[in-house]
């Protein structure tokens, strides 16, 4: 007994001096997993090990609906993270929460502890995402991302195709050839994000009125009404049925795997993808995702950017954001935006990072990590650079509801739109009421 | 029996404290937070709450895949409890008869019931992958099979998947009713009927009758409740929301969607829906089960 008492004693003592490292503590929760949740742990370890008045904590919670719910369960409980990485569905309630002390703003924070990055080293597209109505940054950019095509070049070598699409009309000319040399043409891995969001940014179209949320409240979107909109699911629903769009569930991966095995030409996914195809896809390159030509008159917009930003959450000690404070700035430094770059794939969110990438000649060693900042840099969108829709999570489980009956044929391409907008609006509308 | 009478009046409180205080953190005290939920609304932080009468309800029946699912859950509870019921009940009568090993047959019956419900679900999702799926490939060349898009084939998948588990639940309760007839009432069975289908149903089954009115209620509440976990890791409630089970959807909107007010709403939902169907079955096919 008395062995069993100086050993739970001993282990007190332990878990005491462990916590008690006279280190003041940042907890960062955040929702990716496998390598990129590695990459995201070795950030917090450079910064630990740079200086040693604070240490951040970072804690995978999943995906990123779990670290939003895990979030927000833990600031009802008075017990949230200092930092926590909020993905770009989840935007619009992030920075409606400013106003009920949730969120501390990015500027505000900036201001009062001085980080010596400021809003303006971010680059604009990636800066207005996370910015509220009047422009002011409130979410800290990190993992930004935007829908790439990945193309296999050995598949369009095989059948005599020299230049990968820019359009959608290119791809039209293509498809057959390629599907009659034995591969699947096309696969995408998000119809609600790639197809449905994206389609609106690429062709500089209003998603929602009200501005996409910018100006106004949104109440309803605009899928039925906006022809080019229905125009793209009408022909999608044609590829698919000829065997040149290869629909395999709403799985990323189910969608992604025919691609990385070779079976596929074109595959639609995020510009942090091609980690696991490097040295398992011999010959692949990324590439702008294609517009059609008939909508923009041959005019090229940039679209959204995917991913996820880091709020800051309100509650803590005046130290405890300093620290936080130091971090952010540690995060925004030039060399540790190109190397996170370079890891993942994400896009550099700095204009030193960039200048950075451009001054070793990033690119020219890496051709991969091009195409996400060319594609996010486009110029000429008369639209806001995102949205501010509440509920939107919901949103695109209604899109997906949809897309699957319109696709097998139970319903038309009108039909499915118009049930989009239907439940879409109800959704804002909902959303709207706890404003 | 001995009668123990306690001087005081409150004692029996202070035993009864620590069982009450579980009830009431872990079951009043939800149930309660639920009802809160369902009529307010609130944003996802829980700010802007306010009164919102019948409107979270009046929300879920003007969404047409709240029906979807609901037609679904009553679907997948009906073939499930009859799949797994007949195959346990068929198992159980085989492993009955069996003079050698039978031990060795009893514990491979019983196996995959300690298998969790998701991991039964990711190795539901191997046999099912279009890549290196054999039930895949299987029902693919017999017709076809596509779950991505074609409802049918994807309520073969949750149904095969849901079902597996609860067979060995069957078998066991099943073999347990079985070996509890009583060996004389058999064998005067025997005397006077050589077929055997025949004294199956008239002598065997209906004495299995109390077995098989507690399975169809514990089938029925696995398949509302405790699929959740497959359906999660295996079709997410595609194609369409065809596949969704009433929990999973209070799921997507509660925690995936943030939307709470939905969320309780379909859980009261769900207890009035469980409530009806108890009050039925106790009602109306008890009455008719007799236990000895």
């Amino acid at each position: 007994m008395k062995k069993l008492i100086s050993i739970f004693v001993l282990l007190v003592s332990f878990a005491f001096t462990s916590n008690s490292y006279s280190k003041t503590e940042i907890h960062w929760w955040y929702g990716n997993s496998g390598f990129l949740g590695d990459v995201i742990i070795e950030i917090a370890n450079r910064f630990n090990e740079s200086q040693d008045e604070y240490m951040v904590i970072p804690t995978g919670k999943g995906s990123y609906e779990d670290n939003m719910a895990a979030t927000i369960a833990a600031f009802r409980a008075g017990d949230q993270p200092h930092y926590s990485q909020v993905y770009d569905a989840g935007a619009a309630i992030m920075v409606a929460q400013v106003k009920n002390g949730v969120v501390i703003g990015f500027e505000e924070m900036a201001e009062k502890y001085g980080i010596d990055v400021d809003a303006d080293n971010y680059i604009p597209g990636i800066k207005n995402f996370y910015a509220d109505g009047d422009g002011k940054m409130i979410g800290v950019p990190f993992n930004s991302s935007t829908c790439l095509m990945y193309a296999n070049m050995d598949i369009l070598n095989e059948v005599g195709i020299e230049e990968v699409p820019k359009t959608y009309e290119e791809f039209e000319g293509m498809a057959q050839k390629i599907l009659d040399a034995g591969y699947i043409p096309l696969l995408q891995s998000h119809s609600p994000w790639i197809w449905t969001e994206n389609f609106f940014s690429r062709h500089n179209l209003l998603m929602t009125d009200g501005n996409n949320g910018y100006d106004a409240v949104p109440t309803k979107t605009l899928f039925a009404e906006t022809e080019a909109f229905v125009y793209h699911w009408t022909k999608v629903k044609e590829w698919y049925e000829k065997g040149w769009y290869g629909y395999k569930g709403r799985a990323w991966g189910d969608n992604q795997a025919p691609f990385t095995n070779g079976e596929a030409a074109f595959w639609f996914g995020s510009a942090a993808s091609f980690g696991g195809m490097k040295g398992v896809l011999p010959n692949f390159t990324t590439n702008p995702i294609p517009y059609w030509d008939s909508v923009t008159d041959g005019k090229e917009y940039p679209t959204f950017i995917g991913g996820a930003a880091n709020w800051i959450l309100n509650g803590h000690t005046e130290e405890e954001y300093k620290g936080l404070a130091k971090f952010i700035e540690f995060m925004g430094s030039p060399e540790m935006d190109l190397y996170y770059h370079n890891m993942t794939g994400y896009a550099a969110v700095t204009k030193g990072g960039i200048e950075l990438a451009e001054t070793i000649n990033f690119y020219r060693a890496s051709p991969y990590h091009k195409a996400v900042g060319d594609q996010l840099g486009l110029e000429g969108s008369t639209i806001p650079g995102g949205y501010r829709a509440g509920n939107w999570p919901q949103i695109r489980e209604v899109i997906y509801e949809n897309v699957e009956p319109m696709l097998n044929g139970d319903i038309t391409v009108e039909k499915a739109l118009s049930n989009m907008d239907k439940g879409a609006a109800k959704l804002l509308k909902q959303f709207a009421k706890t404003l | 029996m001995k009668k123990v009478q306690f001087k005081s009046n409150y004692s029996q409180y202070f035993f009864l404290a620590p069982q009450l205080l579980i009830l009431l953190i872990f079951l009043y005290w939800p149930i309660i937070q639920t009802f809160k939920d369902a009529f307010t609304m609130q944003d996802a932080f829980g700010f802007g709450s306010q009164f919102a009468g019948f409107d979270n309800f009046l929300f879920i029946f003007s969404d047409p895949s709240y029906f979807t699912a609901f037609k679904f859950t009553i679907i997948y509870s009906f073939v499930i409890t009859l799949i797994t019921g007949s195959i346990g009940l068929l198992l159980a009568v085989q492993a009955n008869k069996v003079m050698h090993g039978k031990s060795a047959y009893k514990t491979l019956l019983i196996w995959p019931y300690a298998i969790a419900p998701a991991v039964v679900g990711v190795m539901a999702n191997y046999f099912f992958s279009e890549r290196y799926g054999l039930l895949h490939h299987l029902f693919n060349n017999l017709w076809g099979f596509n779950w991505y898009e074609n409802v049918f084939d994807a309520y073969i998948y949750v149904i095969i998947a849901g079902s597996w588990k609860q067979i060995s639940a069957n078998f066991i309760f099943f073999l347990a009713g079985l070996q509890a007839i009583q060996k004389t009432v058999i064998e005067a069975s025997i005397i006077d009927c050589k077929s055997n289908i025949r004294r199956f149903w008239t002598i065997t089954f209906p004495l299995l009758m109390p077995t098989t009115f507690f399975l169809i209620i514990i089938n029925i509440t696995y398949a509302f409740f405790d699929t959740f976990g497959i359906i999660d890791t295996t079709t997410i409630g595609a194609p369409g929301s065809e596949t969704k089970t009433l929990v999973y959807k209070a799921y997507i909107d509660g925690f995936k969607g943030l939307d709470l007010g939905s969320a309780g709403a379909q859980s009261i939902m769900m207890m009035i829906i469980v409530l009806v169907i108890t009050i039925f079955q106790f009602r109306y096919i008890e009455g008719k089960i007799h236990y000895n």
